[in-house]
């Protein structure tokens, strides 16, 4: 089990990691997600060693490793470069660790052995890295984390050099090797379908600081603010500006530009009004034809993709996205009237916190 | 070429022909002094313009080794030339890395200034350069004479003097190569992911287990290609063991060469050519062998 409790880093005055805490249980698969730039890399480099931690605990196994140097943690890393030595074979680079321990040949090349066994490499143990694929590179720079028997593999951005047929395939095979190894494992990335796919656990990096960690599925239908609701699930969730108003104690008013205007009950008249925002996603919007909808818009963008179709409505700058369930014959230019699920609408505070989630609106 | 050819098949044969003719008459132009050495020094009688030998001889190389110090003159040579190509690949080597993982403020004015060094006529700068080698040299060789006796320190100093000693020579050949060389190497590194060693200090390599399993053989393309431009540059330095030189015992090729020249009575030419040509070979033998290197280094480095 390895644990961040309120882990900070500086590059001089600019703080990059802003008091991050985190836990990933043993043989759990945890992606940090974020965008470019949010800090995944620099958190991983510090849970590796390859960074200082400037403030907090970084405890792996209940023992604190923060000034434990690299080789020491227990941890292996498969770089997004995959870092394979050019002047050296297959079988060197995956036995380079134990090489290094002076570990006998005979010991080496059994361990070798069985570490190909597993990534289908035993073929291929007498190549240069250069001769190989690049699915394949990436399982040697696997092998030679695992050859280490380590208690946490770290992956940064891994599957980023390959194209977007083997990515699918590496991700299937990424998931095999875990259940396989019962490794614990911590994936970065930026791209939240491969933590959707296969995290057991995911946390969402913004600028720093976790927005949110936890099942995938429970961010995905319960985030808890703006940030992870926009960020996880693809088309992204709408974001609509609503006026927040109390006409009566006991409802809850919420009316948009653009004519929407529901009625809620208040619940504990905790709900400041105002300015809020209201997160819909693309499939919890109903295209109804016959003017009954909650509100109206103009269609902008019509993709027609045979089992569902996507509508841009509303201002061409910022559009509504709609998923309709088959093939619409709607034009850009058209008026559609749409209904609001309200079971599956999120209500954000003007900072974007969560103040209302679905089922309780 | 291929795709030349294949996109217009029609046309292809004229311009590959008038590509190879020009190429032709560059390496034949090339080509021809290296030639011409060969055959004088090969000649029995040769003269100042190039003939057919009419008698086919060795006696020109035979001559250059035993009836002058040619064999003294080609270990001076090598082993000056050597020592000071070992120190700029060391030098450069560690150095490169340096200033290509620095972030320091001064890299970029560190690198222009050193240009300098090479951009500078190096006769503008002998006199000063002769003047501080000779301050230290007697320095040195009064400290020598302290410690050992007035024989013995005379040929120590041969070895370390910076004026008319091995050491001088070194050091200031290596000095005049250094700048590029650095420049090659931190171009070298800079092309190199650090994850390559940050992967081996996560597998527990010690600092010099970096150095000598991951970073050598990693930069060893960038240090051919170093080590070749610093020797070949060295190599035909004239003006340096000129000035820095005196001893007979010491004296380089180039030396050699001129003084064989100068002599009072007639011109020899074909031992002039025999001296030539084997001042030529090693820079060619060096160029041979880093070719391969070469190529590597300057079509993109090392692709993981
Ligand atoms: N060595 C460094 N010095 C200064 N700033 C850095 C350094 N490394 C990273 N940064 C900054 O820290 C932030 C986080 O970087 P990084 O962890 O690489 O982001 P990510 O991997 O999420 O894209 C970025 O703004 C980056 O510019
Ligand atoms: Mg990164």
């Amino acid at each position: 089990m390895i644990n961040l409790r309120n882990v900070r880093k500086f590059y001089g005055a600019l703080e990059v990691i802003k008091g991050v805490d985190i836990t990933v249980e043993d043989g759990e698969f945890a992606v940090f997600v974020g965008p470019s730039g949010c800090g995944k890399s620099t958190l991983l480099r510090m849970i590796a060693g390859l960074e200082g931690i400037d403030d907090g605990d970084l405890i792996l196994n209940g023992k604190r490793i923060n000034d434990v140097p690299p080789d020491k943690r227990g941890i292996a890393m498969v770089f997004q470069s995959y870092a394979l030595y050019p002047h050296m074979t297959v079988a060197e680079n995956i036995g380079f660790s134990l090489s290094l321990k002076k570990v006998p040949i005979a010991e080496i090349n059994r361990q070798v052995g069985e570490v190909a066994e597993i990534l289908q490499l035993t073929d291929y143990l007498d190549r240069r890295p250069a001769a190989l694929s690049g699915g394949q590179r990436q399982r040697v720079a696997i092998g030679r984390a695992i050859i280490k028997k380590p208690s946490l593999i770290l992956f940064d951005e891994p599957l980023s050099n390959l194209d977007s047929a083997l990515r699918v395939q590496m991700r299937a095979e990424l998931q095999r090797l875990h259940r396989e190894l019962k490794a614990t494992v911590v994936y970065v990335t930026h791209d939240q379908v491969e933590a959707m796919t296969m995290a057991d656990r995911i946390v969402v990096l913004n600028k720093g600081i976790v927005a949110q960690s936890g099942h995938p599925m429970d961010l995905y239908h319960s985030p808890d603010n703006e940030f992870v609701a926009t960020f996880i699930g693809s088309p992204k969730m709408n974001i609509l500006p609503v006026m927040l108003s109390r006409p009566e104690a006991g409802k809850l008013r919420l009316e948009n530009a653009m004519g929407l205007s529901i009625s809620l009950a208040d619940g504990d008249a905790s709900v400041a009004t105002g300015e809020a925002k209201l997160g819909i996603r693309p499939e919890h919007l109903k295209v109804s034809q016959d003017g009954q909808g909650d509100f109206s818009a103009e269609v902008v963008i019509v993709e027609r993709l045979g089992v569902e179709t996507y509508l841009a409505v509303g201002s061409p700058k910022d559009p509504i996205v709609v998923r309709a369930e088959g093939d619409l014959s709607i034009r850009p230019g058209d008026r559609v009237s749409l209904t609001v699920d309200l079971s599956a609408c999120h209500l954000f505070d003007s900072n974007g916190r969560v103040i209302r989630r679905p089922q309780t609106l | 070429m291929t795709d030349f050819v294949l996109a217009r098949p029609g046309k292809s044969r004229r311009p590959d022909l008038l590509a190879y003719a020009a190429l032709s008459l560059i390496s034949a132009f090339c080509a021809v002094p290296f030639f011409w050495v060969l055959l004088a020094s090969l000649d029995g009688n040769a003269q100042l313009f190039l003939s057919w030998p009419r008698e086919w001889t060795l006696n020109n190389y035979v001559r250059v080794f035993a009836e002058e110090d040619g064999a003294r003159w080609v270990f001076n040579s090598l082993f000056v030339v050597g020592s000071a190509t070992l120190l700029v690949m060391v030098l450069a080597g560690l150095g490169g890395y340096a200033l290509s993982r620095t972030r320091a403020w001064w890299k970029q004015p560190f690198l222009y200034a050193i240009l300098l060094i090479r951009v500078l006529p190096p006769t503008a700068l002998v006199v000063p350069l002769y003047k501080i080698l000779l301050t230290l040299n007697n320095i040195e060789g009064n400290l020598v004479r302290i410690f050992f006796g007035g024989d013995t320190a005379r040929a120590i100093m041969r070895w370390i003097g910076f004026i008319d000693g091995y050491l001088g020579l070194i050091l200031v050949l290596a000095t005049m190569q250094l700048p590029l060389a650095l420049w090659i190497m931190k171009t070298f590194f800079d092309g190199l992911p650090r994850d390559y060693e940050e992967a081996a200090v996560m597998d527990g390599a010690t600092m010099l287990q970096r150095i000598r399993r991951v970073l050598i053989p990693l930069a060893l393309p960038g240090l051919a290609a170093a080590g070749l431009f610093a020797f070949i540059s060295a190599w035909g330095d004239f003006l340096l063991p000129l000035i820095l030189l005196s001893s007979p015992e010491l004296q380089t090729l180039p030396l050699g060469l001129f003084r064989a020249f100068l002599r009072v009575n007639t011109i020899d030419y074909g031992f002039l050519a025999a001296l030539a040509f084997i001042y030529l070979m090693p820079a060619v033998i060096a160029f041979g062998f880093a070719r391969r290197f070469l190529v590597q280094t300057f079509s993109g480095g090392v692709k993981g």
